[in-house]
């Protein structure tokens, strides 16, 4: 990798960084767990390794952002994850802030 | 299967310990689902080379189990400019402070290069440790903000107060040194260069003059300064003039506004001609009685020999110091100068 990409790559991610929170937070209006969170979102166009989403689900969590449940579907145990009542004014909160910015550098470019 | 416990296995090993069963829990349901669609898809149950092939691109355990570590640096990025700054002021200081710890302890001692070269040898350790220190410390700090930001509030708002915070008296005395000389400053400083050499010269003959009431004492007692004074006296009536000279010579071709570090670095080294000679005193003797023949306070005198001829060591250390680390700022400015114009 060029010096170049590697600067590209690293001002994506940090580009990515916070809209990946938003997203998650966005998807979770429904219940889901990891793996058809992940599924859903990249159906959605954001693309999410398994290494990114699944600490972020927990850290959204401890923060109280999310609840979570174990249940068990299709003989198999899995922690589902919805956003909570916090979550939600988070989200609307971040969601403006978002919007905002997207206003800003649309009027910049 | 049996690749993907030992996998999950791995993982295990370095996550948080009383996290452990939950995140492996959670982590193989999603594993477990995500590999049964992979199959899904081929129509047949992966391959050991395909199966080895996929738990690579999932990472490494030690990777994959990092990202469940509640904080991943010892000092955020918040903190780290704080850090940074105490830690270049610690170590300074930490280095000053040893050293004349380390020459007052060697000179008060009488020992040798052997102790000196020890005494280097032992700063690198010396230093480790400071920065070790001010490391926990802000390690701690940056724990507990993050444990408790409440707690760490107003030391934040501190912080955004700027202008009284960040600005000390240091600084603004060192705006103010960048300030070009006025030709009125330049003017008192070679009116007031006159009067100090007047004074310097007046003084051997009318001593009332350096010691006031004092002089008294000259007569009273029964010793006198030993003959090496007088090398030390035109050594600072010399080194006066040429300062003096240096001035007029300024005023005169209307440099004064120039700034000199070189002359500055010239000037502190010969500053340390003056201490220099005294501690090459015959004998290490300052002091002598009036009357040769006067035996009666030999060792009292003696030991005011001793004690003083100690003192223009530590003055001639300090003035040393002083003159190393001036060398080393115009050194490092230097560098500094010779990087930007690089780049």
């Amino acid at each position: 990798m060029t010096v170049a990409e590697n600067l590209f790559e690293n001002l994506r991610l940090e580009l990515r960084r916070g809209c990946l929170t938003l997203a998650v937070l966005a998807q979770l209006k429904q219940e889901h767990y990891g793996y058809t969170l992940r599924k859903a979102l990249a159906a959605r166009g954001m693309e999410i390794d398994e290494n990114t989403l699944y600490p972020l689900l927990r850290r959204l969590e401890t923060q109280g952002l999310l609840t979570s449940e174990w249940r068990e579907e299709d003989k198999r145990n899995k922690r589902f994850y919805r956003l909570s009542s916090e979550g939600e004014v988070m989200f609307d909160r971040l969601l403006k802030e978002w919007n905002d910015m997207n206003t800003a550098i649309t009027n910049l470019l | 299967m049996e690749m993907l416990d030992g996998y999950l296995n791995a993982v295990r090993r370095h996550l948080p310990w009383l996290r452990q069963d939950d995140i492996i829990a959670e982590l193989r349901a999603n594993l477990e689902a995500q590999l049964e669609d992979k199959e899904a898809e081929l129509g047949r149950k992966l391959s050991d080379a395909e199966m080895e092939a996929w738990l690579k691109q999932l990472g490494s355990p030690l990777q994959v189990a990092a990202r469940y570590r509640p904080q991943q640096y010892l000092i955020g990025p918040g903190l780290f400019p704080i850090y940074w700054f105490v830690l270049r002021l610690a170590m300074g200081w930490c280095a000053v402070i040893y050293a004349i710890v380390s020459t007052v302890e060697i000179v008060g001692n009488g020992l040798g290069p052997g102790a000196l070269a020890g005494a280097v040898a032992h700063l690198p350790w010396v230093l480790f440790i400071n920065a070790a220190i001010v490391t926990l410390v802000f390690a701690i700090v940056e724990r507990s903000h993050a444990k408790i930001p409440e707690k760490f509030a107003q030391g934040a708002a501190m912080g955004n107060d700027w202008p009284h915070a960040a600005v000390s008296p240091f600084d603004a005395q060192r705006d103010g040194r960048k300030k070009p000389k006025s030709y009125a400053q330049a003017v008192a400083e070679v009116i007031f260069g006159w009067i100090l050499i007047v004074w310097l010269l007046l003084v051997p003959h009318y001593p009332y003059l350096l010691m006031g009431p004092g002089v008294v004492i000259l007569t009273a007692t029964p010793y006198q300064l030993a003959p090496v004074w007088w090398t030390f006296y035109w050594c600072v009536v010399a080194l006066s003039s040429l300062w003096l000279a240096w001035q007029i010579v300024d005023l005169l071709r209307e440099r004064w506004q120039e700034r000199h570090p070189t002359r500055r670095l010239v000037r502190q080294g010969l500053d340390l001609i003056p201490p220099l000679v005294l501690l090459a005193a015959p004998g290490r003797v300052l002091v002598v009685p009036k009357n040769p023949a006067d035996t009666a306070h030999a060792a009292a005198l003696a030991q005011v020999n001793q004690w003083m001829y100690r003192g223009f060591e530590v003055v001639a250390v300090i003035v040393l110091l002083q003159l190393a680390w001036m060398a080393g700022r115009m050194a490092m400015e230097a560098y500094r100068r010779r990087l930007a114009a690089a780049r």
